[in-house]
């Protein structure tokens, strides 16, 4: 285990565009070259566990909650309760250990009471989690909400992820303007385009460059990787020679890696 | 420093050991898992001695989960019993530093892994309980001498745990018995200034966090810690009023922490220099002036409150962090303080509470109030609530006659025609207060009007309201 610096990537864009899927591809590629790496699934309508090959995985939210009831029982049985070490425990609980990689998911959002100060306790926890890893892998909704809640607060490489719907590349607009309002440090902003056929690609090549999007990877349409969706196949076994693996294999390099 | 088989830093603290990389497991949710400390005479103390009763770490075998009980004991002429939580709190940072090694949760919920790495750089755990008392003797200085004996056999750490479940629930007695006045220091906390710039959050004994979160404990915790973070202790000062809960710190910090818009902050007051309200309290408490009384409603309650607004409306006035003369926002421990607003009346001047609140907190209500507090099924409007009100003869009724005798000398000296203004004035000596944004409730039927006023100053010499003539 290394303690040399972090590097933490976050990958978003519109639903549908299949951001889910490049995340896991990462992480399957990023393990395999032996980085210890956290993924992390940030946006609760989507399934990052599913696509690795994991079910019935328990949340981030779900230890919230837990402390949060039992912090603000009128009368606690413990006032004096080292809430920050109980919180981690649970987060340290719900982490998924899978061969090569650490899996944590943010789940729910909270409920309607205060959450101030157990999102700050889960602040410095978070931080201290992340330096165990090489990579954090950020699977995140496009409004960004746990990067606005600042529960991770430094991005190193955002990724959106769009297809060659316009609507896709708007938000991969959106986003970028969304960036400049956070407060959260965040490196570098890149683009993937996916799904990517000999008919679009010469016009999302131009979207980016009018949009003065980074592009740093254009992933090709892959039928093996629908094949694996219809029969539910975790996406974490595709076959290395497969298109869009091989893609994945030069952004990684783009990456830094 | 004495050489140790493994590295000691903070830069350890959130390391955590996978399965993988696992030697051992040491309690934790498959387990029994144990920690204590307990202060002893200095002379039962050998100092740095480590007992091992059971397993050590050599005759284990990889990985498997072992039971595991830790109990440390300390010795110093500063140390006293009530230090063991404070000393216990650190067990888990220390242990933390150690490389290889991860600790969570506490007291009888102890989980800790042993990594294969540090594993193999020892035979014993016989080093690494003298570099957590290492630690705790270079951080702690008031620790003189201090021992440890780790348990790792079932049956042993059976016996340990049910000890210490009684240390821990006389320990538990304890704080909850701590009063404002058995302290020096209170708490206060900034974490809700990002949205209420001038929230002044003050946590005593007898007052927790608006929140319902954060208690005097993990103030004092937290400021330990990172005095410089968003808990810090506030130096209680001169107690200027016992009543009202008014200290020369925490006005001094009001000043502060305000940017000067407030001078003092009163503990245990609901009308003068009330405690400022974040925005994101459990329970808001507001005033009614028809009867007199204070009503509470609580976050989860949906319904309206008697003065004809609900939660949300209220805590829209009430948050952002402002002294609101006639509202409150509370955690809901705080109904559990006997010093809960005793400036004004305390439980004698609650009228009204949502049933599901009023349920929850069913064991703290005064006996003789309990069927004297209406709750929305026995009132919904002013009206009803002065019916019940009076029906079951609450304390607030008796000042009701008091108001209307003065209200009656006031005519007689001056007779313009104020006996035909619906408005009714609360109890004798009350003064309206300043209100920067009290909803004005018309008390009579004309309607559901209301008119707020914000940051008004209006000066009237005469106001005469009489019958309209038809």
């Amino acid at each position: 285990m290394g303690y040399s610096v972090t590097k933490v990537i976050a990958i978003t864009g519109k639903g549908g565009t299949g951001k889910t899927a490049v995340a896991a591809l990462l992480i399957r590629s990023l393990s395999k070259k032996g980085k210890f790496l956290l993924a992390v699934d940030a946006d609760a309508d989507t399934n990052l566990p599913e696509t690795l090959g994991c079910e019935d995985v328990k949340t981030i939210g779900d230890a919230k909650e837990y402390l949060q009831a039992e912090i603000t029982k009128p009368r606690p049985d413990n006032p004096d309760m080292n809430k920050e070490s109980v919180l981690k425990s649970k987060v340290y609980e719900i982490i998924e250990e899978m061969p090569g990689y650490d899996l944590l998911v943010m789940g729910r959002p909270e409920g309607s009471g205060c959450y101030c100060y157990v999102n700050n306790l889960l602040r410095g926890i978070m931080d201290k989690l992340i330096v165990n890893y090489d990579v954090v892998i950020i699977d995140a909704e496009a409004g960004l909400e746990h990067f606005s809640r600042k529960i991770i607060r430094d991005i190193d490489d955002l990724i959106v992820v769009t297809d060659a719907s316009r609507r896709g590349f708007r938000t991969a607009e959106r986003i970028h303007e969304l960036v400049d309002e956070l407060d959260s440090n965040v490196g570098r902003i890149h683009v993937i385009a996916n799904k990517v056929t000999d008919a679009n690609r010469e016009k999302l090549v131009k979207l980016a460059e009018d949009l003065k999007l980074n592009m740093i990877g254009m992933i090709p349409l892959d039928p093996k990787i629908e094949e694996m969706d219809i029969k539910g196949i975790p996406l974490f076994e595709i076959s290395d020679d497969s298109v869009a693996a091989v893609e994945i294999e030069s952004i990684v390099k783009e990456l830094g890696f | 420093m004495a050489e140790f088989p493994f590295e000691i830093s903070p830069m350890f603290e959130g390391e955590r050991v996978r399965k993988e990389g696992m030697f051992v497991e040491l309690g934790g949710p498959k387990s029994l898992g144990l920690e204590l400390v307990r202060a002893a005479d200095m002379d039962a103390i050998e100092d740095d001695k480590v007992t091992i009763v059971g397993p050590d770490l050599k005759e284990m075998e990889e990985g498997k989960t072992y039971p595991w009980a830790m109990i440390f004991n300390i010795g110093g002429e500063l140390v006293e019993p009530d230090l063991e939580s404070v000393v216990e709190r650190r067990v888990h940072d220390f242990i933390n530093y150690c490389q290889g090694i991860m600790h969570l949760n506490q007291r009888y919920d102890v989980w800790m892994r042993v990594s294969k790495d540090t594993a193999a750089k020892m035979d014993s755990f016989k080093p690494f309980g003298q570099a957590v008392m290492m630690l705790f003797k270079t951080e702690l200085p008031f620790i003189e001498k201090m021992q440890v004996t780790f348990y790792t056999d079932q049956a042993e750490v059976e016996k340990q745990l049910v000890e210490a479940k009684e240390i821990f629930k006389a320990r538990d007695a304890r704080t909850k018995d701590l009063r404002d006045e058995d302290v020096d220091v209170f708490y206060g906390c900034t974490l809700c200034q990002s949205f209420a710039p001038t929230n002044v959050c003050v946590v005593s004994p007898d007052r927790v966090s608006l929140c319902g979160a954060i208690n005097w404990f993990d103030g004092r915790a937290a400021a330990k810690v990172d005095p410089e973070g968003p808990q810090f202790a506030i130096a209680k000062g001169d107690l200027l009023d016992a009543n009202t809960g008014e200290y020369s710190g925490v006005n001094d910090i009001a000043v502060k922490l305000s940017s000067g818009e407030f001078s003092k902050i009163k503990l245990h007051s609901f009308f003068d220099s009330p405690h400022t309200s974040c925005g994101c309290f459990e329970v808001v408490g507001f005033y009614i002036p028809e009867v007199d009384g204070i009503g509470w409603v609580n976050r989860e309650y949906q319904g309206m409150a008697p003065n004809g607004i609900g939660f949300s409306t209220m805590a829209g006035q009430t948050g952002g962090g402002k002294q609101i003369v006639g509202f409150l926002g509370i955690g809901v421990a705080y109904f559990y303080s006997p010093k809960f607003i005793q400036a004004d009346g305390g439980w004698n001047r609650v009228v009204w509470l949502p049933s599901m609140l009023k349920e929850k907190i069913a064991e703290t209500i005064p006996e003789d109030l309990k069927d004297k507090i209406a709750t929305e099924n026995d009132a919904t409007d002013i009206e009803s609530l002065k019916a019940f009100l009076q029906e079951k003869n609450h304390p607030v009724v008796a000042t009701w006659a008091a108001a209307e005798e003065e209200e009656e000398e006031e005519e007689e000296a001056e007779e313009t025609a104020v006996a035909a203004a619906p408005m009714m004035m609360p109890a004798a000596g009350f003064q309206m207060p300043a209100m920067a944004s009290m909803p004005m409730m018309s008390a009579g039927k004309a309607g559901g009007i209301k008119i707020t006023f914000k940051n008004a100053k209006i000066s009237i010499d005469k106001m005469i309201v009489s019958e309209k003539k038809e």
